[in-house]
């Protein structure tokens, strides 16, 4: 199996490496893993708390060229768009865009699953930081 | 197939006896004057016989084909349940990783230094330990608690199988980065590759195409 031109100039140039601190606020993390093959994969956003647009994407991923390459193109598509525009990101963008083969389309869920977790961490802290605000 | 209980906790002497007399009963070798299609079908029969064998003499791949039957079940009533581990273990694993690609950077540079060395090769012994236990686990109480279940006590027991599996794999994978990293123990590394990502890409998986951001190691 031949990995896709793309896939490999993510895996040798990833973008976004890194983390945010995650007690920032306006940071989501989500941190997920593919049982299949026990890879780990962490995603971060931080928004910007007036406009809802995500500023800023980094991740950390430990596992195969695909599940970096996932995550690093997610980061990408992330920057600049709303939350709302975030969660409509897709595995098959993902998919299409790389050129998955089959066996590696659990890579693509992998970074599917992060976004999401990330956009309900970020949802959370922001709900609780309103509920925080109320209760003084 | 073998003429034994559907069980998960097998006598495995008795498997064996039965998969010996049906392997020589559907041996290809001993029906080479037959017809043609009769040589097919008892080719067929030899190949099944094996690899139902193999499935089930090991109680770990046991589970998992019970877990594939089940499942399959499941998805035809459209409720696909994702295995998860639990997210104590996912950034457990995450920090150990983080460690190990720092340790391997520094490796890139010179000599691991025995502190760092020190700390990953406890680390891993640890994780193994962990590992064997999960395996015996899943081999022993959870599948007798399975055998001996009632219908509704099921899904709780493979959901507890589907975890157990999680937390097997992951186990696998960190404790073999860390063999790989510590390097020595090609045993164990054996086993990593040939557990990861399936077969459809370059054999060195993890170290080749496969590997670790911040520091990809070709």
């Amino acid at each position: 199996m031949a990995y896709s031109d793309k896939v490999v100039d993510h895996y040798n140039n990833p973008r976004n490496v890194g983390s945010f601190t995650k007690d920032t606020p306006g940071v989501g993390t989500g941190l997920v893993g593919a049982p299949e093959c026990g890879d780990v994969m962490k995603l971060q956003i931080r928004v910007n708390l007036e406009t809802g647009v995500i500023e800023d994407a980094k991740f950390k991923t430990f596992g195969c060229g695909s599940a970096i390459a996932s995550s690093s193109l997610a980061t990408e598509w992330l920057k600049g768009k709303t939350i709302d525009e975030a969660a409509k990101i897709k595995n098959t963008d993902i998919v299409n865009e790389l050129k998955l083969p089959p066996v590696k389309i659990h890579c693509s869920v992998l970074a599917e699953d992060a976004i999401k977790a990330a956009l309900a961490d970020y949802k959370d802290k922001q709900a609780s930081v309103t509920t925080g605000a109320a209760s003084k | 197939m073998f003429g034994l209980p559907r069980k998960l906790v097998v006598d495995s002497a008795e498997l064996q006896r039965r998969f010996y007399a049906l392997a020589r009963e559907h041996h290809p070798d001993f029906h080479q004057a037959a017809p043609a299609e009769e040589r097919a079908r008892i080719e067929a029969t030899s190949a099944l016989v094996n690899a139902a064998y193999r499935t089930l003499r090991d109680p770990i791949a046991r589970v998992e084909y019970l877990v594939r039957l089940e499942e399959g079940r499941e998805t035809k009533e459209g409720d696909i349940d994702k295995p998860k581990a639990p997210p104590a273990l996912l950034q457990e694993m995450f920090e150990i990783q983080e460690a190990l690609a720092e340790a391997r950077s520094e490796a890139a540079k010179g000599a691991l230094d025995e502190t760092t060395r020190a700390t990953l090769a406890e680390q891993r012994e640890s994780l193994r330990a962990r590992l064997k236990d999960e395996e015996t686990r899943l081999a022993g109480p959870l599948s007798a608690r399975w055998d001996s279940a009632a219908p509704a006590e099921r899904p709780a027991i493979l959901a507890a199988f589907k975890e157990a599996l999680a937390t097997r794999a992951y186990l696998r994978t960190v404790s073999a980065d860390l063999t790989e990293t510590l390097g020595g123990d090609t045993e164990a590394f054996g086993r990593a590759i040939e557990g990861r990502h399936g077969s459809a890409e370059a054999p060195r998986t993890r170290g080749g195409m496969g590997g670790h951001i911040g520091a990809p190691h070709q």
